[in-house]
């Protein structure tokens, strides 16, 4: 059975027939063409299809796409500031935080999140938010150096653009 | 200044954080159906029947692939090494998950419903899982009669006495076991068992085919475009030219995506129904697509009294599962090797492949070796203990030196065990009394988690071939603008191929990194490769670029030398340009010297072969045109009443020859670590009494997280750039990681684990045995 619903994905709302029983991933890739989230495990466990709704990092392949309407949904493809790399990509590029790649998406989502809520973490505390994102390739260590060096990056920014203000 | 030793990151890294790589998962065409498999639910039955009439009366079924498809005409059967796997099953299926039919439709939703109206009647056939009981004489067979040897494995593979289930043999002679043994003081036998694990690469096995004019075009995630295009022209009954393999890069792969997997099935979906079809495993379905190879190690080997090996006799079973896929190549691999990195003059190996009601098992990421390293790095550490010296100055006592001759009898050169041994054993500070046995005396924590909480140290080290003989082939194109395409058939899987292979190709032609471009995979483009495995595309396929590129500036020289009238031998290369030697005012970009000999563009070509091989009877030959080292290192902390390990140390010590981009080294050897910590701590397949894979999914099936970690993990890159020999690097330093975790758990808490993998189950079961024994407590 087909339902209309009303989607905003980065910033842009689009009205789409999607089938009731299909997930807000496969609604992604199948009718927005939206790759950057992608199917691991199909059962919320890898994290490789990670997006965020109302800036919440969510596996997409366990959300209904129907129950996703009114929610601000925000994939890999909407991470960049005007076309600039967001901070967080650019250290994960400065630290080649990736082997195959195919679980990057959902790490910097994720990552973004973690840094708005803890602009500061730990060592500890980013294995920790991290522990539900899977890297099978075992780029752990890059991609904790490239997490703490991006904390670093938006903490002096956020100052940067404070005393700017003053 | 030279690009190829500089740690530039990936050519391709934009893609990777934009979410833009071109999986071919993404890939699609219009008019594309879904295809979906029918999988066998019993793991050994005769089919009786099949009815999909009722399947194909479902509106958007476009076609149903069934065996009486390939009744008459194309006979549907395939396989590397033996002609024994079909498209779909014909007189029966073997495993659980044995693809019976497929369906092609519209949907997935409707592919779905239609594979749930074939109907299918079985009759169950006795069943066999375990390889030794598969080798007693009656023993249900899993193929009958025996399947056809590929006529490239005729000279490869011995057929073995009294058959059966026995796919093949690879058999080891070297010196006189017998005679080593009456010279040892001791003669100790062990045996070790490793389950099957799975890849788990991310992006599951997909492809998209298409049969349009009489041309068969595939695109799919695969290690090995031209093996692929042969065997489907093959099954085809087409000439190579009109069979297409296209690849991109892939979500990993570590030997899973290297042997034919959906190609067949999607391509003959697509013949039957006409249009494109496409076929993405779900995760559960990768389970039972292609593992690891469980396995049976026993050793028996001879010491004398002051720690010399003197002898080492072998018989391993790798368990290949339902069918053969490419377990011959794997148990050579890996029995090749049992003697480890250590001189031992009298060997005799046999190494078996078994036919069983298994998940058919293939390459992963070592090919054999971990499971060989697996046994013998354990067993040095038991017999250390058992003559009573430190483990680490055992094995320096025997290690292969530059000179010696190993088990292939090969001699030996360019090791560097030494050197790697001592890395390894500094990063953890190791001491002889960190062996269990030798500790002077045990100092009781006064503190209760001090009692609790047991530290355990250990040192292993591995001998690794890299596949040889091999070949890869390789053009560079250079445009009138001074552009460089590299077409090449070697894969990006995450290793950073395409990175490597452009710093190389960038030196190599003297040109700017920025104007290389790395084709992707394409069999009517890019020219032959072996295979993406085996550690072996930055020395193989680069050594062919290189060739190429020397092709490319003969030719650039011959050309430049007539525009600019002067001899060959005064010209010099360098940033894209040729002068004059001495002038460098009259000089030539490459792309004027293209467009002013109205060249279009200049190809140049480049092969590299390797030659060698191993004697299927006695394994006496050329193991590899160069081995891989490595050692590893790690203390561990064990919870004596939960059993849980935790990882502490880690170092992983790996010798490079020289290092094209040295963080895509480190990378791999950080990934390649963590690969081992993940088989040695929780990775097993598990089958119920029915051959059921009963944890085919990542919520019961573990891979390493964040949280499994070392809580330090530390990596050494050994060079040496005098030799100039690049050695490849993806897989060597898995396999000492296993062991190494085993034998710290055994200095940390005395129990010894046999079984992979190391959970904390046997481990408190280890404990309270102990307990038993020897009633004292700690």
């Amino acid at each position: 059975m087909k339902q209309t619903v009303k989607l905003r994905v980065n910033g842009l709302e689009q009205e789409v027939a999607v089938q009731t029983h299909h997930t807000l991933l496969e609604v992604l890739r199948q009718e927005f063409k939206l790759f950057g989230a992608r199917e691991g495990c199909g059962i919320g466990m890898c994290g490789a299809c990670t997006v965020l709704v109302d800036g919440k990092p969510i596996s997409s392949c366990l959300m209904l796409a129907a129950l996703a309407e009114g929610r601000e949904l925000l994939t890999i493809e909407g991470m960049d500031e005007g076309g600039k790399l967001h901070p967080i990509q650019q250290a994960f590029i400065d630290h080649n935080a990736f082997q195959c790649s195919y679980c990057t998406p959902g790490f910097i989502l994720t990552v973004k999140t973690l840094l708005e809520e803890n602009p500061n973490p730990s060592a500890q505390e980013v294995r920790s938010y991290l522990s539900g994102n899977l890297c099978r390739c075992g780029s752990y260590v890059k991609i904790l150096d490239a997490v703490l060096d991006a904390a670093g990056r938006l903490r002096e920014g956020r100052a940067s653009a404070g005393s700017g203000r003053s | 200044m030279a690009i190829v030793g500089q740690s530039i990151g990936m050519i391709d890294s934009h893609d990777r954080v934009t979410g833009q790589i071109d999986y071919i998962l993404n890939f699609e065409l219009p008019a594309m159906l879904v295809g979906r498999i029918l999988r066998s639910p019993l793991p050994h039955a005769r089919i009786l029947r099949i009815d999909a009439s009722r399947a194909e009366r479902l509106p958007g079924v476009a076609a149903i692939l069934t065996r009486a498809d390939f009744e008459t005409g194309l006979k549907g059967v395939y396989g590397r090494v033996f002609s024994d796997q079909t498209v779909v099953a014909k007189e029966k299926i073997r495993f659980v998950g044995d693809p019976v039919a497929a369906v092609a439709a519209v949907d997935e939703d409707i592919a779905d419903e239609a594979l749930s109206f074939i109907e299918v009647e079985y009759k169950e056939l006795p069943t066999v899982f375990d390889p030794e009981e598969a080798l007693k004489p009656d023993a249900p067979l899993v193929h009958e009669p025996r399947p056809q040897l590929q006529p490239a494995f005729a000279g490869l593979i011995s057929k073995p006495a009294g058959a059966g289930n026995v796919c093949s043999l690879f058999k080891l002679r070297r010196g006189d076991v017998d005679l080593g043994f009456a010279e040892a003081d001791f003669v100790f036998e062990d045996t070790f068992r490793s389950p099957a694990v799975q890849h788990v690469s991310l992006e599951p096995h997909v492809t998209v085919a298409q049969y349009v004019g009489g041309i068969l075009t595939i695109w799919t995630s695969t290690q090995m475009p031209h093996a692929i295009r042969a065997q489907m022209s093959d099954l085809f009954n087409l000439p190579q030219t009109r069979v297409r393999i296209i690849t991109q890069t892939l979500g990993g792969g570590f030997g899973s995506k290297g042997s034919l997997r959906l190609e067949p099935i999607t391509s003959f979906l697509a013949w039957k129904a006409k249009r494109p079809v496409k076929i993405t495993l779900r995760r559960e379905e990768e389970f039972v697509t292609v593992t690891k190879h469980p396995t049976t190690v026993h050793l028996k080997t001879g010491v004398t009294r002051d720690g010399l090996l003197v002898a080492r006799q072998v018989t391993t079973l790798f368990n290949t599962g339902a069918y053969t896929d490419i377990g011959p190549v794997v148990a050579r691999n890996g029995g090749s090797v049992m003697s480890g990195p250590y001189k031992t003059p009298h060997v005799k190996i046999d190494s078996y492949t078994i036919w069983t009601n298994a998940v058919p098992a293939g390459a992963l990421r070592g090919f054999g070796v971990p499971q060989a390293t697996w046994a013998y790095e354990s067993q040095m550490d038991m017999i250390a203990e058992r003559v009573g010296m430190d483990p680490m100055e055992f094995r320096r006592k025997n290690i292969l030196h530059d000179g010696d001759r190993f088990a292939t009898g090969e001699v030996l050169k360019d090791l560097h065990y030494d050197e790697l041994l001592n890395h390894a054993a500094a990063f953890v500070n190791w001491n002889p009394d960190d062996a269990r046995w030798l500790k002077v005396s045990s100092t009781r924590s006064t503190n209760k988690a001090g009692r609790r909480l047991k530290r355990g140290k250990a040192v292993t080290a591995v001998i690794k071939a890299t596949i040889t003989p091999s070949t890869s082939t390789a053009a560079v194109m250079l445009n009138e603008d001074g552009s460089l395409n590299v077409l090449t058939s070697s894969v990006e899987l995450g290793q950073g191929a395409k990175t490597a292979l452009a710093q190389i190709a960038a030196d190599a032609a003297h040109v700017p990194l920025a104007v290389v471009r790395i084709t992707e995979p394409d069999t009517d483009v890019t020219p032959y490769d072996q295979q993406t495995s085996s550690s072996r595309t930055t020395f193989s396929m680069g050594s062919a670029i290189v060739l190429a590129a020397g092709d490319l500036k003969h030719q650039l020289a011959e050309l430049s030398g007539e525009l600019l009238e002067v001899s060959v031998d005064d010209l010099v290369m360098h940033d894209g340009k040729v002068e004059v030697r001495g002038a460098p005012e009259r000089s030539l970009s490459y792309g004027e010297i293209v467009r002013k000999g109205r060249r279009g563009n200049l190809i140049g070509n480049g092969t590299f072969t390797t030659r060698g091989g191993l004697d299927q009877e006695t394994g006496q030959g050329i193991g590899s045109v160069h081995w891989h080292q490595a050692a590893a290192a790690c203390e561990v902390e064990v919870d004596t009443e939960t059993g849980k390990v935790r990882i502490l140390k880690l170092n992983s010590s790996v010798f490079a020859g020289r290092m094209v981009n040295p963080r895509l080294c480190e990378l791999q050897t950080e990934g390649s670590t963590y690969f081992g910590l993940g088989q040695a701590l929780f990775e097993e397949m598990v089958y119920d009494d029915n051959g059921h894979v009963i944890n085919s999914n990542l919520g019961d099936y573990m891979i390493p997280s964040f949280k499994d970690g070392p809580d330090e993990l530390n990596v050494s890159i050994l060079e040496h750039e005098e030799n100039g020999e690049i050695h490849g690097i993806g897989e060597t330093s898995l396999p000492p990681v296993v062991p190494v975790i085993a034998n710290a758990v055994y200095n940390a808490v005395g129990v010894r684990i046999t079984d992979l993998p190391l959970t904390p189950e046997k481990i408190l079961r280890g404990l309270e045995d102990r307990h038993k024994t020897d009633k004292m407590p700690e």
